[in-house]
């Protein structure tokens, strides 16, 4: 029976025409990194004011806080559109996603709690000389979210939680611009800008039979809004009245809302599994506009159509618990892509993803634990084209992300 | 414990590495492109801002193809190149003071030419690229054509050879042919007033003699059909409006035709009104009713002035307005319908020429249409059939950007490779020279 509707989740989950992708970074949480970055119901430590502020209520300890980092090493190949011997390989830097949260009890059913989390970003870059430099040289996006936080256990089997965000995010991007100069060199358009928003996130988790755990969230959009962002551009001398050197330009970049559900259940005391499914409203991010404030008559505002489409992602992982100072974690997830073949542009690899992920949490005393994640990420290949500027080929990514953290509880 | 260690070590080392790709094979197909020939004219050659010189050729669209051909068997590829740059009348974008304004527009380049651009290389021979600015079709077949033409004059291998005879030298495995352009441009260049369009008849006999004797070997070629020439911005840049008159000025005129406009109303043809704003340019037109009236009228919207239209004059000294703009610089609709009717029997003869001899057929007539209509996008820059800044057209509004004969070579890779099942890879259109700007 319980294989049964084990398999029939499993059936849902993976039924439907999976998407997600974009530039959502899951990494909020060493121990979920380890289990397939799910979360929504299971309780594991402060890292829920992320997960589900819904299940903060139901920590045992007074207090606990966990620390923890994601070095993210990414690389995309690029082959062009057959016939054509052009290959391209991303040079990113090494991002690094972070996490920080603490959570209290107030009182027996009301905790409070904060968290700092880097949940989208997204580094990529091509180089300077590239094929696809006039689609995008290099960018960088960032966001960091402050999310204070109150949970609420309504009974001893169900709570509530809600937390207020503020998100912090920055952008920059390069690209060519394809005007010579006498001796032959490119142009280029940099543009860099930063801004704040807010938006908030709502758990409720239950347990509604011993052992098991169940959990609903809703993370809402975060609309970044970059007003006077700096827009520099390097033409040639004799173009420069066209195109203003010190330009300002404003944008808008959706931080998409989620709605995320999930499942636990510890099978023996020594094993415990959960799903996830995680549903992101992708679709709101349409296109990337820049709108200059001056504009010339060889300067028009910049756009770029994205259309992405929501999407799902799958998530599984489970828990063994060697003994009181050792545990492992696995996982895996199934992240598929949000834009389209028409337009799939090289600024952000978005493809079928499959994570693979392990972990283990060290306890050397019942205060302290220390946690070790490591993420495979491996990218289907996947052949595309950013229609509007007729740029396509075929794509491929990986990535590996180790992370440690330190959880501390009394 | 030592098992998941090494799954781990492995796992690792195998993400740690960038991700392959397979990679793609090139391949000839049932094409031999071991010895390439190209014939042509100044297109064909490399001419880019008015002039053919050395880092235009490096640019022209055989030496693309021929550099894309060395991935699928082509061997080498030689072209009659010039010493260097300076060759006498290349443009370059200049500030130019004009009689009002002083703007960014082509000007000769301050440049000494270097007479060693003209000394015979005949010995360096034979070449590759057959491409000589000026041809015609008929001239591939003129017996001592190098005498009339200095720029075959320089590598032809002997006084009384044809350009033809000369390509064959190199016993070409595999031919490009884009010859036509010259046989109506010449004509349309010059207003309809000098230079006269080929006949159809004298193309089709020397398109014919041409396959025949390119073929006679079993070599495999692609012949590129022709574009209507006035989609190209030597024709398109200057509008029929062009005369821009203050309220004032346009009374003055009002006045100073009355006379024509009796004799106008009188023969029953429009008369020349002026008003503030853009005008309609008065031209020359010696044809009747006209000849009766003072050989003139206004330009009609669907005709074309000329790009080498001395602007200064309409601009300040009456050009257009206070005397009609000579007939030289003006394509009437009479004249672009002999250019267009002349393109399309050319084209059709490519077309079914192409056929006949089982040739891949670049449709470059339909590129540059598009170009013009919608515009042409690769890699994220757009070109288009504008004047400088449309990319495509060098500062002569004739001849091509490198970037715009890279464009025509990944046209011919294309049919080539369609007609041969051949796989060569295209070409990266912006690694190749643009409009360059001080």
């Amino acid at each position: 029976m319980r294989k049964t509707i084990f398999l029939f989740i499993v059936g849902i989950l993976f039924g439907g025409m999976a998407k997600a992708g974009g530039f959502q970074v899951g990494l909020q949480g060493q121990r979920q990194t380890g289990m397939g970055l799910l979360g929504t119901a299971y309780l594991k430590g402060p890292s829920s004011v992320f997960y589900n502020p819904g299940a903060m209520s139901f920590q045992e300890n007074r207090f606990s806080t966990s620390i923890g980092m994601s070095p993210i090493v990414s690389t995309v190949s690029f082959q062009y559109e057959e016939p054509s011997l052009y290959e391209a390989k991303t040079d990113n830097p090494v991002s690094l996603p972070f996490s920080f949260y603490g959570s209290g009890k107030i009182t027996e059913k009301l905790s409070a709690g904060v968290g700092i989390y880097t949940p989208y970003g997204s580094s990529t870059v091509w180089g300077d000389d590239w094929r696809g430099r006039h689609v995008i040289q290099d960018i960088s996006l960032m966001s960091i979210y402050v999310q204070p936080t109150l949970s609420y256990q309504i009974s001893e089997r169900f709570g509530f939680g809600v937390g207020f965000v503020y998100a912090y995010g920055q952008v920059e991007l390069n690209k060519g611009f394809p005007l010579q100069n006498s001796e032959g060199e490119e142009g280029s358009i940099n543009l860099d800008g930063n801004t704040s928003s807010f938006g908030f996130n709502a758990g409720f988790y239950a347990q509604p039979v011993d052992r098991m755990e169940i959990g609903v969230t809703y993370r809402s959009e975060v609309l970044m809004e970059v007003e006077n962002g700096d827009a520099a551009f390097s033409v040639p001398t004799s173009l420069k009245e066209s195109f203003p050197p010190e330009n300002k330009f404003d944008a808008e970049l959706p931080l998409p809302a989620s709605v995320n559900l999930g499942a636990s259940y510890r099978f023996t005391d020594k094993f415990k599994l959960g799903v996830d499914v995680n549903y992101v409203f992708w679709s709101s991010y349409e296109s990337l506009d820049f709108d200059f404030e001056e504009n010339t008559e060889s300067l028009e505002d910049l756009s770029q159509p994205k259309n992405y489409e929501n999407g799902f992602i799958y998530r599984i992982g489970g828990e063994y618990f060697v003994n009181e100072m050792w545990t492992f974690r696995a996982g895996f997830y199934y992240d598929s892509p949000v834009a389209n073949d028409e337009y799939y542009a090289p600024e952000t690899p978005d493809a079928v993803k499959l994570g693979y992920t392990g972990g283990l949490s060290f306890a050397p005393n019942e205060n302290l634990s220390i946690d070790a994640s490591i993420l495979f990420v491996q990218g289907l290949e996947r052949t595309a084209d950013y229609k509007p500027e007729n740029f396509g080929g075929t794509y491929k990514y990986n990535a590996i992300v180790p992370g440690l953290g330190i959880n501390y509880h009394f | 414990m030592k098992r998941i260690l090494t799954l781990f070590i492995t796992t690792t080392f195998i993400f740690a590495c960038e991700p392959e790709i397979d990679d793609y094979e090139p391949s000839s197909g049932d094409a031999d492109f071991s010895t390439y020939v190209a014939l042509g004219n100044s297109l064909t050659a490399g001419v880019m801002n008015g002039e053919l010189y050395l880092s235009g050729q490096q640019n022209s669209y055989p030496s693309i193809l021929a550099d894309k051909f060395a991935n699928v068997g082509g061997g080498d590829f030689k072209q009659p190149l010039m010493k260097d740059d300076y060759v006498g009348n290349r443009l370059v974008l200049d500030s130019v003071h004009g009689c009002k304004d002083t703007t960014l527009a082509p000007a000769p380049a301050q440049e000494n030419p270097d007479p060693q651009n003209f000394t015979d290389i005949a010995g360096q021979g034979p070449f590759n690229n057959m491409g000589v600015p000026g041809a015609k079709s008929f001239h591939l077949l003129t017996k001592g054509y190098g005498q009339a033409n200095p720029y075959f004059g320089r590598f032809m291998s002997d006084a009384n050879t044809t350009v033809l005879a000369d390509a064959m030298k190199v016993n070409p495995t595999f031919f490009t042919m884009w010859i036509g352009n010259r046989d109506v441009l010449g004509y349309a260049m010059a207003g309809g007033e000098a230079n006269s369009i080929t006949e159809q008849q004298i193309y089709s006999g020397v398109l014919d003699s041409l396959l025949q004797k390119l073929t006679s070997e079993g070599a495999k070629g692609a012949i590129a059909n022709i574009p209507d020439v006035t989609d190209i911005p030597f024709f398109n840049t200057i509008p029929y409006n062009a005369l821009s008159l203050s309220q004032e000025e346009a009374g003055q005129l009002r006045e100073a035709y009355q006379q024509y406009n009796q004799g106008a109303q009188a023969a029953g043809v429009d008369t020349l009104s002026f008003q503030e704003g853009a005008n309609a340019l008065v031209i020359e037109d010696n044809s009747a009713p006209y000849n009766e009236i003072g050989g003139m009228r206004q330009i009609k919207e669907n005709e074309l002035v000329l790009l080498d239209i001395p602007l200064d004059s309409v601009k300040c000294h009456g050009m257009g307005s206070e005397y009609p703009v000579p007939e030289e610089y003006v394509l009437d609709e009479e004249e672009i319908s002999k250019i267009s009717q002349a393109v399309n029997g050319y084209n059709q003869t490519i077309t079914a020429m192409a056929d006949q001899f089982n040739l891949a057929k670049v449709d470059m007539a339909a590129t540059m249409k598009e170009a013009k209509e919608s515009g042409l996008r690769y890699d994220g820059v757009g070109y288009t059939t504008e004047f400088i800044s449309g990319k495509l057209f060098s500062l002569d509004g004739i001849h091509l950007t490198g970037q715009g004969y890279a464009i025509v070579a990944n046209k011919f890779i294309s049919a080539i490779n369609a007609q041969y099942n051949a796989e060569i890879p295209t070409v990266s259109v912006t690694e190749y020279s643009g409009i360059q700007f001080p």
